[in-house]
């Protein structure tokens, strides 16, 4: 009997396979201030956060990169009725927390630990930037041990130094690293790759949900945006006596260089498409046949043969559901057995 | 030492189709892959050489260089043509599909009456049926009798016709596929043919196999165009969608307007007609027409 399917067997013709892809991302200082004059930073009427853009994004070439926020807690010294967007500051902090932290067991909303343990009271850190990258960028989890973000310490708003940097990672991250969060793994930012004690941390790095948080006072010296009209004495005087933009402002202005790997995850089913010596020497392709004789033989004792340029995955009704192409057309006759591992990937 | 041959395990990857994607999306079980074929589109076996004076490596040359195109994502646009798997390698003859025009088998052939030439004209309603001055057409507000008969088998005059076909060269499935939304599929003998599924073109599929009304060994002494050994014979009619029988919409939007004594509207679609078995596949142009 001719045919032109070949059924694949379950556990023989087809596995499954999961693969993790990583790529390298680099977030130059320059894109983030400067190269665009802001025309790539896109503030709200509502002043909540701050979306950084690769391009002018006003541009439909523009990518929205990550987003930039601060906030702090109610029990923040800082928090004050006199404070500028104090309700939103602390509204956003709770924001950040809730999903980020979670609740205890009161349902009162935690606050983010330096050293992830809830046990102890102290090490909380109250006044926190929050940068949340894009899934463009995160893609599914930040790889571990990959994120370095570099910040200019001393100088001034006007001429920060960027020959003074501040290299801020989530050293040892591969081997230590909490899932006491509602939204997967964190790992800690450490100034130093060395010294690491409980509390030294600056800030958590929250892998799958790709958002770090980093203590306000990692930003040491006077704080703000280039030609700042507000108090710059510090970043507590910006955070509490100008709007949420202006310590987005000063973070972006301070910001030298981000680099770490995303990670793809990557499933893939592989069907293993056997062309036995028997099977598919023949074609149905209507130039196969001149008067119903076919071209390639001149005797029936000629071995057949066919050429192989596409593969097609059909269901049982026999609707064609995937198709793979080869690059170069491959011969097919009684001579040769093919497997042609066809993946498709999701 | 030399390198091992490695090309006998070649990894591609693959793309969903169209139709593929919208199973994906329903979500409800229909996305499953359980078998594969293999296509040759790109394929022209007439730049098969077997004279090359150089020799039988030359014979494929053209058709080992010619390109490939990539993946169309189009579920009725790719694999056009299939290999076929034949447990025999003596075979000389491959078997064909032909259109059947004979009066005595009551379906129609391609028209050469103008300004339906080169199609199959089919009356989209009775009020065509009863006013189309041609003197072949099928009303296919009815649908009684064939529109279409295909014989299959060895068309070739070095093998005489009263030689039997090969068993394993007889075509007893067929898959027709059809506009969903011009027309149905009938049995010829007027009565509707189930479904296999449409796709998201509005493709309509039907799988018919033997036993089948619809199906036949070609019985000796019959008038075929198979010049040898005759296989098996289809039939089949259509029937007009509901859009077709009522309204001028579709005429509109997807076809034109013909003169033939008073102005009527055509759209023309095709049939697709492949034979499971051996995987050959006949393309029928038909025209409908509906009265203005």
């Amino acid at each position: 009997m001719a045919t032109t399917f070949k059924n694949l067997i379950p556990n023989k013709d087809i596995a499954v396979t999961r693969t993790l892809l990583n790529e390298a991302i680099p977030i130059t200082g320059s894109i983030v201030s400067g190269t665009y004059d802001d025309e790539n930073v896109k503030n709200y009427a509502h002043g909540m956060f701050q979306s950084v853009y690769d391009y002018p994004y006003l541009s439909s070439s523009a990518n929205h990169i990550f987003d930039l926020t601060v906030g702090y807690s109610s029990n923040s010294a800082l928090a004050d009725a006199a404070s500028v967007q104090n309700a939103k500051k602390i509204n956003i902090y709770n924001q950040m927390a809730q999903v980020l932290v979670g609740y205890d067991e009161n349902g009162n909303i935690r606050e983010f630990d330096r050293d992830g343990s809830f046990s102890s009271a102290d090490d909380k850190m109250k006044e926190c930037v929050f940068v949340n990258f894009a899934r463009l960028l995160g893609k599914d989890e930040i790889k571990k041990q990959s994120f370095t973000i570099q910040f200019a310490t001393g100088g001034t708003p006007a001429a920060p130094d960027f020959g003074n940097l501040k290299t801020i990672s989530d050293y040892n991250a591969q081997t230590d690293y909490r899932t006491n969060s509602p939204v997967g793994d964190y790992g800690f930012l450490y100034t130093s790759s060395v010294d690491i004690t409980t509390s030294s941390a600056v800030g958590l790095l929250y892998y799958q949900a790709g958002i770090a948080v980093l203590t306000a006072s990692v930003f040491d010296g006077e704080f703000g945006a280039p030609a700042a009209t507000y108090d710059t004495a510090s970043i507590d005087a910006v955070l509490t006596g100008s709007e949420i933009s202006s310590s987005c402002d000063g973070i972006r202005n301070r910001w030298f260089d981000n680099d770490f790997n995303n990670t793809t995850e990557l499933n893939s089913s592989i069907y293993f498409c056997r062309a036995s010596t028997s099977e598919f020497n023949y074609s149905a392709n209507p130039t196969y046949l001149s008067e119903s004789q076919i071209r390639v033989k001149q005797l029936s004792s000629d071995s057949p043969s066919a050429y192989i340029t596409t593969v097609g995955l059909y269901s049982a009704d026999n609707e064609l559901l995937a198709v793979a192409k080869l690059s170069e057309p491959l011969k097919k006759d009684p001579t040769n057995e093919l497997t042609l591992r066809v993946r498709l990937d999701y | 030492m030399a390198f091992l041959d490695n090309s006998g395990d070649i990894i591609l990857d693959a793309v969903l189709t169209d139709a593929g994607r919208q199973r994906l999306a329903k979500g409800d079980g229909s996305f499953k892959i359980v078998k594969f074929a293999l296509g040759d589109d790109e394929i022209n076996y007439e730049l098969y050489d077997k004279n090359d004076a150089r020799g039988s490596a030359f014979y494929d040359l053209e058709i080992l260089q010619s390109p490939v195109f990539e993946a169309f994502t189009n579920n009725t646009a790719t694999m056009k043509s299939k290999l076929v798997t034949i447990a025999r390698n003596d075979i000389l003859y491959m078997p064909v599909l032909l259109l059947n025009s004979d009066a005595s088998t009551g379906a129609l052939g391609i028209s050469t009456t103008s300004p339906v030439t080169g199609t199959i004209p089919l009356a989209a309603d009775s009020t065509t049926a009863k006013d189309l001055p041609l003197a072949e057409f099928y009303d296919a507000s009815t649908a009684t009798g064939e529109a279409v008969v295909i014989d299959q088998g060895l068309n070739t005059d070095s093998i005489g016709p009263s030689n039997t076909i090969a068993a394993d060269l007889f075509e007893d499935s067929y898959s027709i596929q059809l506009d969903n939304r011009l027309l149905s599929l009938t049995d010829g003998d007027g009565n509707n043919v189930d479904i296999s599924f449409i796709d998201d073109d509005n493709i309509a599929l039907y799988n018919v196999s033997n036993p089948s009304s619809m199906i036949a060994p070609i019985k000796a002494g019959t008038t075929s165009p198979i010049a040898g050994p005759r296989g098996s014979r289809l039939k089949m009619g259509f029937r007009s969608s509901t859009d077709v029988l009522t309204s001028t919409y579709l005429f509109t939007r997807l076809g034109g307007e013909v003169t033939i004594t008073d102005p009527y509207y055509y759209i023309d679609t095709n049939v697709r007609i492949t034979g499971l078995t051996t995987g050959y596949r006949i393309d029928l142009p038909l025209r409908i027409l509906r009265k203005q």
